[in-house]
């Protein structure tokens, strides 16, 4: 049986071009649900949204990946030191008479030997909790709880985070900006977010694994998941007569398919989103119709993953 | 809102293990229990055992009940027979709420993920845990230890002393013991169930003859026969094993909690 080792030297993945995490033949069998040989790739500095509806394997994934449970085959490679790796549960938890600078405090002097105060409040104003530093996390809402286990990630100044479904109990706004922090990350520090809200994933997530009954469907850039399962669609507004616009679009050789919908309405279906994106506004040009908008149809990661996942069993 | 005040301009105290755990006694009610509760029956005990004829004269109906004149080692002995029951409960329950972080996943996770090993977490548990309560017990003794001097005669210093070790020994072995069954249930009440059944078996194991020496329960009555006739000699066996055991529950814990999966 090959050894399962979630902290293994930084040596074992060298280079700083290789993967931050990697796991070969991944498996962990509940009978039958689970995770069953999976290679996962985590490029180095990127957003990777891991996602996969309830009960794909995205939180055994993520135990795995931290050592909070073994896998039964398979190996996990971390090329992060493992005081650098920060993990945020989906319901995080804290001692209800610490004060939110202790618990953040806590995270830090755990993981990091030099104490810093201004660490600590400099994590807790990026989690929104500034203001809430000396209260106690017992009277806490979930929405503050969660931005304050996104706090005690960040204290320690983490080469890796794993963020496993951040935004859940979040309101539109907190939503918004956990994804605009986990977003700005990119480069600073390799980030794994899990999530079944897909447009939470589209957002951030430059690199996308798609779980599904515990295999990996699909890996790999965000985009090219879109253009590879998605017929790319748009739908046209322009002023005047749409004849014109209709005519230059269908000569051109991206095209597959152009259908006047409305009265000044186009439906234009491309063979790739770069093609269209790039053709749309040229073809419209070159016939001197005037485009008042252009918007896409369904090139968004859900219909992807629909797209992906409706012939699987 | 609760809030913590901090005087202004003066930096908060670092965080640390050790510190949550000395926060989770003195920050919640968990310290001012096991203080009040020991010492408690620290002055309860010689009161009753001083006035305990007058107690049963006026509850008795009928039947006369002639009570032996009470002594030193009758103050010291109700103290022990009432704090070794309650008391222990007490100790045990407030250490497998420490022991037991497990019970809760998102605080699991936030201690597992972030400690180098399990050691870094059981230690400060176990040590915090076992001091407080020795000291709870220490408060109780000396309350004990003067109230019986004041109302029954002065007990011999020695064996007060000895007793005292005694106890806390046992006491130290009963956190050790909460450590262990933590690392076999999740749940605080299952750890507090299985606790409490070996702390309740060992003295019926202490039945058979020649184990009664050698085992941890013996500590318990120590602290009462050693001011009849025993001396401390007489309770090296069971001080040895206790050590032993404690040390190796300890290990056992911090091994079998390192090895569990989520």
């Amino acid at each position: 049986m090959a050894t399962t080792s979630p902290s293994p030297p930084s040596t074992s993945l060298p280079g700083s071009d290789g993967p931050a995490v990697a796991t070969f033949g991944l498996t962990r069998d509940y009978g039958g649900t689970g995770l069953f040989d999976v290679d996962l790739r985590v490029p180095r500095g990127r957003v990777y949204g891991l996602v996969g509806p309830n009960g794909a394997g995205k939180t055994t994934m993520l135990s795995i990946i931290t050592g909070m449970r073994h896998a039964d085959r398979g190996t996990v490679e971390v090329a992060v030191p493992r005081r650098r790796v920060a993990v945020c549960p989906d319901v995080p938890e804290f001692d209800g008479w610490l004060t939110a600078f202790e618990v953040v405090d806590l995270a830090r002097s755990l993981t990091a030997c030099r104490h810093d105060d201004a660490a600590v409040l400099g994590a807790l104003r990026a989690a929104g909790l500034a203001d809430s530093a000396s209260r106690r996390v017992g009277g806490f809402s979930r929405g503050m709880t969660q931005r304050l286990g996104l706090a005690c990630a960040l204290a320690g100044d983490p080469a890796l985070l794993i963020l496993d479904e951040p935004t859940s109990a979040l309101d539109p706004a907190g939503r918004a900006e956990v994804l605009a922090l986990a977003a700005r990350l990119r480069g600073r520090c390799t980030v794994i977010f899990s999530s079944h809200i897909l447009a939470d994933v589209q957002r951030i997530a430059d690199h996308v694994g798609i779980l599904r009954a515990g295999r990996m469907l699909y890996q790999g850039p965000t985009r090219d998941l879109i253009d590879t399962y998605l017929q790319p669609r748009w739908l046209l507004r322009v002023a005047g007569d749409v004849a014109p616009a209709l005519a230059a679009i269908r000569a051109q050789p991206w095209a597959i398919r152009a259908e006047h919908t409305a009265a000044g309405e186009l439906r234009v279906d491309a063979v790739s989103l770069d093609a269209g994106e790039r053709g749309i506004p040229a073809a419209l040009a070159s016939c001197g119709a005037r485009q008042v908008s252009c918007e896409p149809l369904a090139a968004d990661l859900e219909s992807a993953f629909l797209a992906l996942t409706k012939d699987t069993p | 809102m609760t809030t913590v005040a901090t005087a202004p301009g003066r930096p908060p105290k670092p965080m640390s293990a050790w510190r949550l755990e000395r926060l989770r006694m003195t920050r919640t009610p968990r310290a001012i229990a096991l203080g009040a509760i020991y010492l408690f029956f620290g002055l309860l005990g010689p009161v009753t055992a001083k006035y305990l004829q007058d107690i049963v004269n006026r509850v008795q109906s009928g039947v006369q009940v002639i009570i032996a004149h009470p002594t030193a080692k009758d103050g010291i002995a109700n103290y022990i027979s009432q704090a070794s029951q309650t008391g222990l409960i007490v100790v045990v329950v407030i250490a497998a709420g420490a022991f037991t972080f497990d019970a809760r996943r998102g605080l699991s996770v936030f201690l597992r993920t972030r400690a180098d090993n399990m050691w870094q977490l059981i230690a400060p548990r176990f040590a915090v845990n076992a001091a407080a309560a020795v000291a709870a017990y220490t408060l109780g003794t000396l309350a004990a230890w003067y109230e019986t001097a004041l109302l029954l005669g002065s007990p011999p210093a020695g064996a007060m002393l000895a007793g005292l070790l005694c106890g806390s020994v046992f006491l130290v072995f009963a956190v050790s013991v909460t450590a262990a069954a933590a690392s076999v249930a999740r749940r605080t009440l299952a750890t507090v169930g299985i606790t409490l059944g070996v702390l309740l078996t060992l003295p019926i194991l202490g039945i058979a003859g020649p184990l009664h020496a050698w085992l941890p329960s013996t500590l318990v009555t120590a602290p009462v026969a050693l001011i009849g006739h025993s001396s401390l000699g007489d309770y090296l066996p069971a001080l040895a094993t206790t050590a032993i055991s404690s040390a190796l529950l300890l290990t056992m814990a911090t091994l079998r909690l390192a090895r569990r999966d989520e």
